[in-house]
């Protein structure tokens, strides 16, 4: 038998047939362990958990149209893509118009948006129903059921009332499919002509009107009325050039270049769109106690027909990442794409991540706590050990055992105790750390497979630490003390 | 020729002169008994030879090397190599086997040898209580474990305090016997006591009174 075969054989002795004692060393050390595997766990595991809880607060990040650019589903699927797929928790777009409900004269503030994002970027909404899964169908602010007395299953017709377009168009600008466009020119003798043109869904004039009242009535005046010189504009698209595309009227040249003219400069001045009106059905009522409940919600495609624009407002997103990391997503979208420039809510940016230092700091400081507990706790039941083993070290001792051995010996017993602690540990540790995970954060955590390693060698090294002014004890104890016959 | 000799060795501690300027020699092979009533210096004789401690004053030569002077690690040494010690408690460590404590022995002189180990408690008569633990041993059997632990390394000396005080007599004969043996092999013997019978036993006593030699007497009966 070798020397270090009759060493582990003393020690396994000394645990084994020594069990109590023992037992009370291997418990503090083992629920030490437990505690602070279980910490480490829920420390690594805090930002990950942390940040799922934070990300039902709400978006965190905005994604806007930049200036002179053009936010809708393109662009907005195209600016997602500086963000990992993983880190993505949602990305709700909205379209904001003025609906009016003609039948109750009220007039709300609409938002058209994709459902399925909103229950991940705003997993707080209250509903009362359901979020529509179809078209035509609508969410309905609190306040606004409230006020218009509508509830579930009710039908509302909405509108959507174009605003006139500015006259700040140009003329090319203005000549869209249905537009209706005016515009003036100086004609014969400075009387100025105006004209009106309807466009086809082509773009192209499908009927036209002159005014020609300033005009010489024999002559240029006759041109509004004139059909065979109007019918040869219909079917024609802007702009146009006498002599080329439409003939002058015979006698008056210089009013017909007028209404060339006008026609050519015309922008326009009446609505694009006629007013939609579509039906819908209330399938949830919403409560958040914020603003959302003074609108009401629809699917963009709803939007996209009543409006004729793809047009997005805003996106709302929810991505789980720290606080540079979302920065750094932040500055991506924002200079890599042409028409989307991204911004952080930093109310909640800012708030997730001081809680979650907070947080960490906390556990760290609780490990802090518990691994001098369990160090003291340890030492203590070694210093128990050593003065009951007096005895036996003073025996061994007598026997030869340099001071070398003794310490061997404790050290080992510390080592293995360490050893049994940092298993149970790293196990029961887990449990622990799933327990509170279920628990606190109400999801399950997965098991680090470096826990085990890293409880062992830090319950080792806890034990061996511990056995360290037992061990000088144990050293200290006279060999003598065996012969006296007591 | 002498394996251990004291010259003019004294113990003071503090006013307490537990050894007084002691002079004794024992040859190699001889078999001897200390004797002397509570507090008249056996302890602190029997811890200056057993390597324990040290004399205050004069010289202890060990097997021609004198003791008196060297450090703790070598006097652990020296000890381990050449004195096999027996106690009055018997002191087993209590949660190894017989073999187990005889093995302990060697682990701290060299190296375990079972086999040897076996052998040394079939000597003591002991080979089947080999695998008992020190609690399933009786006080007598105990003793004739730490015999067989004492001589597992052919020590030169065999140092025994009060190896019988706790046994009854059944026990001490056998005990007694087993030194008698040993003296027969040749193994040198000190075995302190303050059992007259025990003494008897022995070739020689030498009686301490207040730290000092009062007389010295030869058993004339020896091996009779």
């Amino acid at each position: 038998m070798t020397k270090r075969r009759m060493f582990l054989r003393m020690i396994t002795a000394s645990l084994l047939r020594r069990r109590s004692r023992m037992l009370i060393a291997l418990l503090s050390i083992g629920i030490g362990a437990t505690i602070l595997a279980g910490l480490v766990t829920i420390y690594v595991d805090v930002p990950r958990q942390m940040g799922a809880q934070f990300r039902s607060y709400g978006a965190n990040m905005l994604l806007l149209p930049k200036e002179d650019a053009e936010l809708n589903s393109e662009t907005l699927a195209e600016a997602l893509k500086a963000i990992p797929e993983d880190a993505l928790v949602g990305a709700a777009p909205y379209r904001y118009v003025r609906l009016d409900m003609t039948s109750r004269q009220q007039s709300f503030t609409a938002a058209g948006t994709d459902f399925e994002q909103i229950t991940k970027t705003s997993p707080y909404f209250s509903i009362e129903g359901e979020y529509p899964e179809r078209t035509r169908q609508v969410l309905v602010g609190k306040e606004i059921a409230d006020t218009i007395g509508v509830k579930l299953g009710s039908t509302m017709e909405l509108t959507y009332q174009p605003t006139a377009k500015s006259g700040d168009q140009t003329p090319e600008e203005s000549r869209v499919p249905n537009a209706t466009l005016s515009g003036s020119a100086e004609g014969f003798g400075g009387g100025v002509v105006y004209v009106t043109a309807r466009l086809d869904r082509e773009g192209k004039i499908a009927s036209l009107s002159v005014d020609a009242s300033t005009q010489t009535p024999e002559y240029g005046g006759q041109v509004p009325e004139d059909e065979t010189y109007l019918n040869q504009f219909i079917g024609k698209a802007l702009p146009l050039t006498q002599g080329q595309d439409v003939d002058a009227f015979t006698g008056a040249t210089v009013t017909s270049a007028a209404v060339v003219d006008a026609l050519n400069k015309a922008t326009a001045s009446a609505a694009p769109v006629q007013p939609k009106t579509l039906n819908f059905t209330v399938t949830g009522i919403l409560t958040t106690g914020g603003e959302e409940e003074s609108y009401v919600f629809l699917s963009l495609s709803d939007i996209e027909i009543m409006t004729g624009s793809d047009q997005l407002d805003v996106a709302e997103l929810s991505v789980s990442a720290g606080a540079e990391q979302l920065e750094a997503y932040v500055n991506q979208i924002t200079e890599s794409s042409a028409s989307v420039q991204a911004r952080l809510v930093k109310r909640v940016a800012r708030s997730e991540a001081s809680v979650l230092e907070k947080l960490t700091a906390l556990v760290f400081l609780v490990t802090l706590v518990v691994l001098l507990l369990t160090m003291i706790c340890v030492s203590t039941t070694m210093m128990a050990v050593v003065s009951e083993r007096r005895r036996e070290i003073g025996l061994r001792k007598a026997l030869g055992a340099s001071d070398g051995s003794i310490r061997a010996e404790f050290l080992g017993e510390g080592l293995f105790l360490g050893l049994l602690g940092g298993v149970m540990g790293a196990i029961l540790g887990f449990v622990f750390a799933q327990v509170v995970s279920v628990n606190v954060f109400g999801s399950s955590i997965t098991f680090q497979p470096l826990l085990l390693p890293a409880a062992i060698i830090v319950s080792m090294a806890i034990a061996a630490a511990s056995c360290l002014l037992p061990i000088k004890r144990a050293v200290a104890i006279d060999p003598a003390i065996v012969l006296k016959g007591e | 020729m002498s394996l251990l000799e004291l010259k003019n060795v004294s113990k003071i501690y503090g006013e307490l002169k537990a050894l007084d300027n002691v002079n004794i020699h024992v040859d190699q092979g001889e078999w001897v008994a200390i004797m002397g009533p509570s507090g008249s210096g056996k302890s602190t004789m029997m811890n200056i030879i057993g390597c324990m401690d040290k004399p205050t004053k004069g010289e202890v030569l060990l097997d021609g090397v004198d003791i008196s002077k060297e450090s703790s690690k070598r006097l652990t040494d020296i000890r381990r190599d050449k004195i096999g010690l027996i106690f009055q408690q018997f002191h087993m460590v209590n949660y190894l086997t017989a073999v187990e404590n005889v093995m302990v022995s060697q682990y701290y002189h060299s190296m375990p040898d079972e086999k040897e180990a076996l052998e040394a408690l079939e000597r003591v008569g002991l080979r089947e209580r080999a695998r008992h633990l020190p609690s399933q041993l009786s006080g007598g059997e105990q003793q004739r474990v730490c015999v067989a632990r004492a001589l597992i390394n052919h020590p030169e000396l065999i140092l025994a305090d009060e190896p019988t005080g706790n046994l009854d007599e059944a026990n001490e004969n056998i005990v007694l016997d087993l030194f008698a043996q040993l003296h027969k092999e040749g193994t040198t013997l000190i075995v302190v006591t303050h059992d007259p019978e025990v003494a008897e036993a022995a070739q020689r006593t030498i009686v301490l009174e207040h730290g000092k030699v009062a007389r010295e007497v030869i058993n004339e009966n020896f091996g009779k």
